[in-house]
């Protein structure tokens, strides 16, 4: 379980203490086992932010993050994160980009291999072991950075805007993909997104932020049933939800929230 | 120019005349280049038998020079002199040019603290430091090396230093994310990714060793082809310093190859 | 962000600091006796700058090749890189000169010059050129291509003529290239015109430097290569904020 009690950053503080800029701002939430929760808020809410902190990646100022009960302190092996811009070795092939976590916490080649080949079929990548990163779609890109994060089998998955740089037809599509993946193997699931669609269509639950400094403005139940298909979009449930988000976010980008 | 503009380009050229099919793609693959040095030589040639100048052999007189000297052995005896140094200041130049350049790309602090002397070293004619290594070499080997790494050195450090700093930062934190150390990441993602622009420093580089090779001789050294230049040139005997100055140009052409071949193995994946 | 600036510079003269002291201790170890130490050298420079005629003599002879040679550099380079850019098929012609041109050295061909226009300014200056212009071409051309064929189809959707085009499109758009061409150029031709000085020994900078290191005077020597650097870090320090001034809007791209 994640938890974020009293959470501060502040950016580009000089020695002196003054200039900063405060990215996040008493941040308070849970998120519990095989949860998968969405985070939306306008640019520049610290939503990335926030990610990184969870992730280990960046240190925070004030507050507690814990997992499991054990503070945040760095990168840890039950946390995989999946980037907006795939950051895949452009040098290394689909396989050897797969396998990066693995030899880096120093499994056997055999164990890479193995792995590798359970991960490739499972997000639909037969053929393309050899291929380079530039020889693939942004889709294809995308599904080589998860089964990468899936591959070092994380208790949580961190997932920064992951869709984000992809045409709307590949995003839909690598959705349903995620979700299946999730029904099959539950795990916890932090996911940031600029779609409100996205939002309720994942989630089980749905963060808003406000505008900077990031604050926890609502978390939003989504009570629509599991597993989710194309159909829950046309549902009112779904719609209602989606309206409150939007009229929220219209509300905070126009600064009356 | 993308590559789009420049292949409508290519086929608006050929379209307004009716070249026949297999002319047309000769002419798309660089005959009009092959035409234009031929065009060259025919007139160096007319030119060399018409002017009668003392300083415009003609082109065919250029080639039987340096035919002789293949023949003669000239070249090889000179030659060998020559690519000696070459070899041992570029190899020199290479690992102080790698080595300092990743330190400032890895360490701030080294950066901050060299960047000005590698960039004043790098803009500043080379060869302005030919007699300052002549006071302290004296007329030996060591003073031809000094220049080669002097001319070669510093557009390495450069390309090696920003190739380093520039590395996608996105990429660097997706391995902190693993857990990678810093041990880890400079030598799974800072090395490979900074290739490509590394070779193109090297390639650079070598252009300038040579270049450093041949001006080091022609002022230091009274060995080498440098030498052989003045020689000729004293004696009037311009046939044979155009032949010399081709020599040297093949041989930055053959090194140039060499360290694109290399480039091409190991930066294929780069776009 | 004011601290950050002393502390860097703080390091570059720790820097200098170092690389005097390891100078010193080189010069005091050593056997050469031709080897000067830095205040000597120091001092030498001094001795050119304030009370030494003939080297601002030897400056100005040494400079009129540099200037003249490169202003004809300037006045050839940018033309035909304007053409070449311009013209497909004329670049196509001369990029195997271009090519040849950029990766051949030009010292070996020095003699031949010599041969050619003996020992005089003309000869300076021609060599001058020969090291210089080919960077101002292939600059000036790369800077033509660069100009985005979409912003000359807009023009064209407006009425622009060949002139117009030229004038409000591709020559503002090339000028970028072509300065940061005109910036290597000069580099070159310094280089141009420290190996005419060094090879022809002719009137200017190569005669004083002959006499100094005839004479043993090796202080005078360094002095008058370290006022040559001094000099070509000026000139392109110069150039580089001329560049800055007249291209503040354009992305950093040069070749050389």
């Amino acid at each position: 379980m994640i938890r974020v009690r009293g959470l501060s950053k502040e950016f580009g503080t000089l020695d002196n203490g003054n200039g900063g800029v405060l990215a996040l701002s008493d941040i308070d939430f849970e998120v519990h086992d095989n949860e998968f929760v969405t985070i939306i808020g306008p640019s520049g809410c610290g939503k990335t932010t926030l990610l990184r902190i969870i992730a280990g990646l960046i240190p925070y100022d004030h507050g507690e993050v814990t997992i499991d009960g054990r503070p945040v302190t760095g990168p840890g092996p039950e946390r995989a994160v999946v980037f907006q811009n795939f950051a895949l070795m452009p040098w290394a092939d689909v396989l050897s980009n797969i396998t990066f976590g693995l030899e880096i916490r120093g499994a056997s080649k055999d164990e890479c291999q193995a792995k590798a080949i359970e991960l490739i079929k499972l997000v639909g990548l037969q053929g393309f072991e050899r291929r380079l990163p530039k020889e693939l779609s942004g889709g294809m890109q995308q599904r080589v950075g998860l089964a990468r994060a899936l591959a070092v089998n994380p208790q949580i998955l961190l997932m920064d805007e992951p869709f984000g740089a992809l045409d709307e037809q590949t995003r839909r599509l690598l959705q349903e993909q995620l979700l299946r993946l999730w029904e099959h193997k539950r795990k916890t699931v932090v996911f940031i997104t600029h779609s409100m669609d996205e939002a309720v269509m994942l989630g089980d639950r749905v963060m808003l932020m406000t505008p900077r400094p990031g604050r926890v403005k609502e978390m939003i139940d989504v009570p629509l049933e599991r597993p989710r298909s194309r159909e829950v979009e046309k549902s009112s449930a779904f719609l209602e939800i989606k309206e409150y988000l939007w009229d929220n976010l219209r509300a905070m980008q126009s600064g009356d929230a | 120019m993308t590559q789009e503009t420049v292949t409508a380009a290519k086929s608006i050229a050929m379209r307004g005349i009716a070249w026949p099919r297999g002319l047309r793609r000769f002419a798309g693959n660089g005959a009009l280049e092959i035409l234009a040095l031929a065009g060259g030589a025919l007139v160096w040639e007319a030119l060399g038998w018409g002017l009668r100048l003392q300083w415009l052999p003609p082109f065919s007189k250029v080639m039987e020079a340096l035919l002789q000297f293949v023949y003669r052995g000239v070249i090889l005896a000179n030659l060998g002199s020559s690519l000696q140094a070459l070899v041992l200041g570029f190899s020199l130049s290479l690992v102080l040019g790698l080595i300092v350049g990743a330190l400032m790309g890895r360490y701030r602090v080294v950066e901050k603290a060299l960047d000005i002397y590698v960039h004043a070293l790098f803009v500043c004619p080379s060869i302005v430091f030919a007699p300052i290594f002549f006071a302290v070499f004296g007329l030996s080997d060591a003073s031809r090396i000094a220049i080669i790494v002097v001319y070669a050195m510093f557009v390495m450090v450069i390309n090696t230093s920003t190739a380093i700093r520039t590395v996608d930062p996105s990429l660097v934190e997706m391995a902190r994310s693993f857990g990678c150390r810093e041990r880890q990441i400079f030598f799974r993602i800072l090395l490979p990714a900074s290739l490509p622009l590394v070779f193109a420093g090297i390639r650079l580089g070598m252009g300038r060793a040579v270049k450093g090779m041949i001006n080091g001789e022609m002022l230091i050294a009274f060995v080498g082809l440098g030498a052989l230049a003045q020689r000729y040139g004293a004696q009037f005997d311009a046939a044979k310093v155009f032949a010399i100055a081709m020599v040297v140009l093949i041989i930055g052409l053959l090194c140039n190859a060499l360290v694109q071949i290399l480039d091409n193995r190991l930066t294929r994946w780069a776009d | 962000m004011k601290k950050r600036n002393v502390l860097d510079w703080g390091l570059r003269l720790a820097v200098f600091i170092a690389a005097v002291g390891v100078w010193e201790l080189f010069v005091s170890t050593a056997q050469n006796f031709l080897l000067p130490r830095f205040t000597d050298v120091a001092r030498g420079l001094f001795r050119l700058l304030f009370s030494e005629a003939r080297f601002w003599q030897a400056l100005y002879i040494s400079n009129q090749a540099l200037i003249l040679g490169f202003a004809i550099s300037v006045g050839i380079g940018i033309p035909l890189g304007l053409l070449a850019g311009r013209f497909r098929w004329m670049d196509r012609v001369l990029n195997p000169y271009v090519g040849v041109l950029l990766t051949m050295p030009v010292a070996p061909l020095i003699p031949i010059v010599i041969i050619a226009l003996g020992l005089g300014i003309a000869a300076r200056v021609f060599i001058v050129v020969l090291f210089a212009f080919v960077f101002i071409t292939v600059n000036t051309r790369a800077g033509v291509r660069s100009v985005e064929a979409s912003l000359i189809e807009m023009a064209k959707s407006f009425g622009a003529s060949e002139a117009q085009i030229w004038r409000r499109i591709v020559i503002p758009g090339a000028l970028p290239a072509i300065f940061a061409g005109m910036r290597i150029g000069l580099g070159r031709a310094v280089t141009g015109m420290v190996m005419v000085e060094l090879i022809l020994v002719a009137s200017g900078l190569g005669r004083l430097l002959l006499e100094f290191s005839g004479r043993m005077q090796s202080d005078l020597v360094f002095a008058t290569v370290l006022a040559v650097i001094i000099e070509a870090l000026a000139l392109l320090a110069a150039m580089q904020a001329l560049e800055k001034r007249i291209t503040r809007w354009a992305p950093n791209i040069a070749i050389g």
